[in-house]
């Protein structure tokens, strides 16, 4: 392997790693309003924050389960969905953790 | 369709009971709903290897399904480098003494297979690994709060060690050893057609005058060596060096005189005409039979020396002459070197 495909392969890592302490965040945040799992993957694609099904299904089962989401299966365009929304618990931590994300973005900025 | 029905049966089959009815319709329908978005977009159905691309891109049934679990080991990272030390010393302390006597008597004694049965060692070994290997998973299984883990102290830590300083007790004691050793050697056992211990009347064969002074020689040579360690204790890699070639030397010289039969006889005033000779053959045939343990003493002295030397050779051509140990590691973390 040369010592740019090692870099490149490093460099993957490491932003996944970046990336994925955040997309907690990212999902809460879109989550205020209801939304069913596609559409939720749609809205955080569409704005730069990709996230394929393996990663967000289980991301939102562990949030729900967590106590930060709640979810119901209903029938839309003759297809039973799953809808996610934010509970009380969620709203606040959403807070809490843009607050933080804030705190941290200014720092790194400084650093940076 | 067939091939995304096929999908997610395969996704099903590793997921747990109670959840996989959920999970599953949950990924059919963000599955089908790409396709549908994909086939609105192309105004036409998707050709079978489309619908291959879209799964391939979903990952592999295992790999999906494994995200949904929760995250499990068999020895949790926290555990896993206390039983890689504790497997590692429990194998060494296996493989490696028996490997040796084992090269040792092929070597010595090739047609006696009796002494060690080489053919169950790997059986050992899977004993060794797989009970360690249980006793590990049940800790992590268990939730047992290892004290070593859990209840530390920074201040009962042991002091850093430079693995190159020798120790002034070690250089003390085999200065002190060396010059009582040489002392009684040549006193007591200076080679003449009898020698005297207590009432014990030793006779010897005339070549033992070669092997006594060639202890002489060796022991004269250590004990100036453990003298230079007393004001120099940390190992040069010359001093290093002439300890692996006495070693070796003085090792070869004890396995040669166990084979020599220098003992010619022994008399003691209460033992009788025959039961001396019988006791200087077993004398002799016993020290024969030492042969191999020493052999293996021999070996071990040689890879401790080795492992040594080879140790002082790469602190020098990264340190300097004197190796820093973990002194060293922190003040070149101070110092930003690496």
């Amino acid at each position: 392997m040369s010592p740019s495909t090692d870099n490149a392969e490093r460099f993957e890592n490491l932003r996944l790693e970046l990336r994925r302490g955040c997309l907690s965040l990212a999902v809460l945040s879109q989550l205020k309003t209801e939304r069913y799992g596609y559409t939720l993957r749609k809205a955080l694609n569409d704005q730069g924050m990709e996230i394929d099904e393996g990663t967000l299904y289980p991301l939102l089962r562990r949030l729900e389960s967590h106590g930060l989401l709640t979810s119901e299966w209903r029938e839309e365009e003759k297809r039973n969905k799953r809808f996610y929304r934010l509970t009380p618990d969620g709203k606040q931590i959403l807070k809490q953790l843009a607050a933080e994300w804030q705190s941290i973005n200014k720092s790194l900025n400084g650093i940076l | 369709m067939e091939l995304l029905d096929r999908y997610l049966q395969a996704v099903q089959f590793w997921l747990p009971k109670e959840q996989k009815q959920d999970i599953i319709a949950e990924l059919s329908e963000d599955l089908r709903s790409q396709i549908e978005e994909k086939e609105a977009e192309l105004g036409r159905k998707l050709a079978e290897s489309e619908l291959e691309a879209i799964l391939q891109r979903c990952g592999s049934p295992l790999a999906v399904a494994s995200r949904y679990l929760p995250r499990r080991y068999l020895i949790g990272p926290t555990l896993f480098p206390l039983y890689r030390f504790v497997l590692g010393i429990l194998l060494l302390g296996v493989v490696v003494p028996r490997s040796v006597a084992w090269i040792a008597f092929q070597i010595l004694d090739p047609a006696d297979q009796s002494y060690l049965n080489m053919g169950n060692m790997l059986d050992t070994v899977i004993y060794f690994a797989f009970f360690t290997t249980l006793a590990f998973a049940i800790i992590q299984w268990t939730g047992v709060q290892l004290h070593v883990l859990n209840y530390w102290n920074p201040r009962k830590l042991p002091p850093a060690k430079n693995p190159n300083r020798i120790p002034l007790f070690n250089s003390s004691f085999e200065t002190g050893a060396a010059v009582i050793f040489n002392t009684w050697f040549i006193q007591v056992l200076w080679p003449r057609p009898v020698i005297e211990i207590f009432t014990a009347k030793i006779m010897l064969a005339p070549l033992w005058q070669v092997f006594f002074w060639a202890f002489v020689l060796l022991n004269s040579l250590n004990l100036a060596l453990s003298a230079a360690n007393l004001f120099r204790p940390y190992w040069s890699q010359s001093r290093a060096f002439v300890r692996l070639l006495l070693d070796l030397a003085g090792g070869s010289v004890f396995c040669l005189l166990l084979k020599a039969h220098l003992l010619r006889g022994i008399s003691v005033p209460s033992l009788s005409e025959s039961k001396a000779e019988v006791l200087t053959s077993t004398i002799n045939s016993l020290m024969g039979k030492a042969l191999p343990g020493a052999v293996i003493m021999l070996v071990v002295l040689f890879l401790i020396g080795c492992f040594r030397l080879q140790r002082v050779w790469k602190t020098d051509r990264s340190n300097g002459p004197i190796a820093p140990g973990v002194a060293g590691i922190t003040s070149s973390m101070v110092t930003g070197n690496s």
